[in-house]
């Protein structure tokens, strides 16, 4: 802290520490911490509320008695006897009336409880639909490692430097464009009189509804994701020196060990982040699902997210699945960081 | 290549012919469509060429407001996650290993979190506080992984930079601050740039976070979303094409900038 004070003087020093402050704290650590706080609690009925129902049921009573009594004393011919009686009785009346509505008050004012329980609302149907966006995103993840792996080897080392960044500029544009088009591109291809159809009808088979039985939304991720995978890819075996795998070879290794020993060893860091990347944009996209079913096949897990806050409006579970998927992707990076021997700053390069 | 082509080599060939035919094809399906005039976007009938998507387009008020929104959160977004992302950066660029290894974790993090989580516990937070998700969630919310990218390019820049000049100002009297607006930023100038604009086209182009913590409100991007679910008029295609057009000519020219870069640096 005083080093960065020194390097940059004390205005400068504190500007730089007030705007990372916002951002650390202010846009990220904080909704996190809110998001799980959300999480770990509901609303509920006030403990013992169904004694205080029954105490309620019983001053009402109390009032229709009272109403009788007020009848008789209504009829008491002194009347000075008949006041006091009348007065005495509103008095009491006036008192219970103000006993119900505190009880009432507390009755239904919920009150909040921490409890485990937004978790446990998932229920099978909920979690059936979780473990098949996680099965689903992890294979595409493993559909875009093993079609992009020798796209970005031959590209990185069988072209030359010239023909290799005309490809990859190419592989840029459909990269940049925007995931929408590039999901609406498919969401046409596979539609019901769409080309693919047309394309089967031609060879005679009957049209497959893809849309309808959800197979469009897993066509349409591995398409929009599958780029993230070769950037990554591409980018690591650039660097790899091709001495290494002449060598190789040299020694006499067959092409399958060299990609073994050699060429895959080198490109882990690019491997963990294709994977992490396809993995995290997979598991957690709400375009692809929302325009590749139009509501006709079964939902996505972040469209049940989306459901609890913005259509049950139950924020509470809402944050409790928003927090599960957000776990699962954690757990993921922690695998594939494991698994290839990664840092987080080779991730992030 | 000098040798010739072998067996394997044409079959990564032929691999890579099919891999740019899968890329590209289902584009070129999308823009046919948008020429077409037929509606609902088909290419299976095909009824001649007509530019009348993007007359339509042209007179559709919504898409209008959409887009002033999404460029009024762009021009926002790149206000804020800049100026954090620098100091995020510089930040780092002052601490000790441990320290700095934790803060880099927590910067890096939004990168790896899946986009609706960052929307949706901004609306969370601000929620508690009284402030109903709008435009000014959403720029939180985009802000708070832009500035990570932000971070991680002025990081890569600062790394490379010649501390001896910044010393030889001190030398010669200049003040921290003065140094800094003298040497220091002059220098983080070509990232600043690049950053900008990366910043603007990760928020204009934005989904996942911006359906999340927008509210009521839509930009140019949800609304299109909005339109492709029920896929009903050629008009999303026209717009497509035009999204196409802007960032084939963005690509190039970025390709074209880093050559003249490239080769101004080899010429030092």
């Amino acid at each position: 802290m005083t080093r960065l004070f020194r390097a940059f003087g004390a205005p400068l020093a504190s500007v730089i520490l007030l705007l990372s402050g916002v951002w650390i704290l202010g846009l990220i650590a904080a909704p996190q911490l809110i998001m799980i706080e959300q999480s770990l609690w509901r609303m509920e009925r006030p403990e013992g509320s169904a004694e205080i129902s029954v105490q309620i049921d019983g001053l009402y009573n109390r009032l229709d008695v009272i109403g009788l009594d007020r009848s008789v004393a209504e009829s008491e011919t002194d009347s000075a006897k008949r006041e006091t009686e009348l007065a005495a009785l509103a008095a009491e009346e006036a008192a219970i009336k103000a006993e119900i509505a505190v009880l009432e008050e507390k009755e239904s004012t919920p009150v909040k409880v921490y409890t485990l329980d937004n978790f446990g609302q998932m229920g099978s149907a909920h979690l059936a639909i979780f473990a098949k966006t996680i099965v689903a995103s992890l294979a595409v993840s493993a559909i875009a490692l093993v079609v992009c792996y020798p796209i970005a080897y031959a590209v990185a080392k069988l072209e030359t430097p010239r023909t290799a960044a005309a490809i990859m500029l190419a592989l840029v544009i459909p990269y940049a464009i925007n995931e929408l088009l590039r999901i609406f591109a498919w969401q046409m291809i596979l539609n019901n009189n769409g080309p693919a159809n047309a394309l089967l009808g031609l060879l005679g088979f009957d049209p497959v509804p893809f849309l309808d039985s959800g197979a469009g939304v897993f066509v349409a991720m591995v398409y929009a994701y599958i780029l993230f995978m070769v950037f990554p890819l591409y980018n690591v075996l650039e660097t790899l020196d091709s001495n290494q795998v002449e060598a190789a070879r040299d020694l006499g290794a067959s092409t399958w060990q060299i990609h073994r020993r050699v060429v895959i060893p080198h490109a882990r860091p690019g491997i963990a982040v294709g994977c992490i990347m396809t993995f995290m944009l997979s598991a957690g996209s709400y375009a692809v699902p929302y325009i590749m079913t139009r509501g006709t096949a079964a939902p996505w897990f972040t469209q049940l997210i989306y459901n609890r806050f913005f259509e049950a409006t139950n924020w509470n579970v809402g944050a409790a699945y928003a927090l599960s998927l957000l776990a699962v992707c954690t757990v993921f990076i922690f695998l594939m960081m494991r698994l290839l021997k990664v840092s987080l700053k080779d991730i992030a390069k | 290549m000098t040798r010739a082509v072998s067996g394997s080599t044409f079959v990564l060939r032929l691999y890579m012919a099919l891999f740019f035919a899968y890329m590209f094809l289902p584009l070129g399906v999308m823009v046919a469509a948008g020429v077409n005039d037929y509606s609902p976007p088909s290419i299976t009938v095909w009824q001649g060429f007509t530019l009348r998507w993007f007359a339509e387009f042209w007179g559709d008020a919504r898409m209008w407001l959409g887009l002033a929104n999404s460029l009024l959160i762009a021009a926002a977004v790149m206000a804020l996650a800049l100026p954090m992302g620098l100091s995020g950066a510089l930040l780092l660029s002052q601490l000790g290993r441990r320290s700095a290894g934790l803060l880099y974790t927590v910067m890096v993090s939004p990168l790896l979190t899946p986009g609706i989580i960052i929307g949706i516990s901004t609306v969370i937070f601000w929620r508690n506080l009284d402030v109903t998700a709008g435009l000014f969630t959403a720029i939180l919310a985009q802000s708070a992984f832009i500035a990570s990218y932000a971070m991680l390019m002025f990081m890569a820049r600062l790394q490379r930079q010649d501390l001896t000049l910044e010393e030889a100002a001190l030398d010669l009297g200049a003040s921290r601050a003065r140094a800094f607006r003298r040497i220091t930023l002059p220098f983080l100038k070509p990232t600043i740039m690049t950053a900008a604009v990366i910043a603007f086209l990760q928020s204009f182009e934005n989904y996942n976070t911006t359906i999340f913590s927008i509210g009521g409100n839509h930009t140019l991007v949800t609304e299109i979303g909005a339109r492709m679910r029920f896929g009903i008029s050629p008009m999303i295609n026209a717009l497509g094409i035009l999204f196409i057009v802007v960032t084939v000519i963005c690509a190039v020219a970025w390709a074209a900038l880093r050559r003249r870069e490239y080769q101004l640096e080899s010429v030092k």
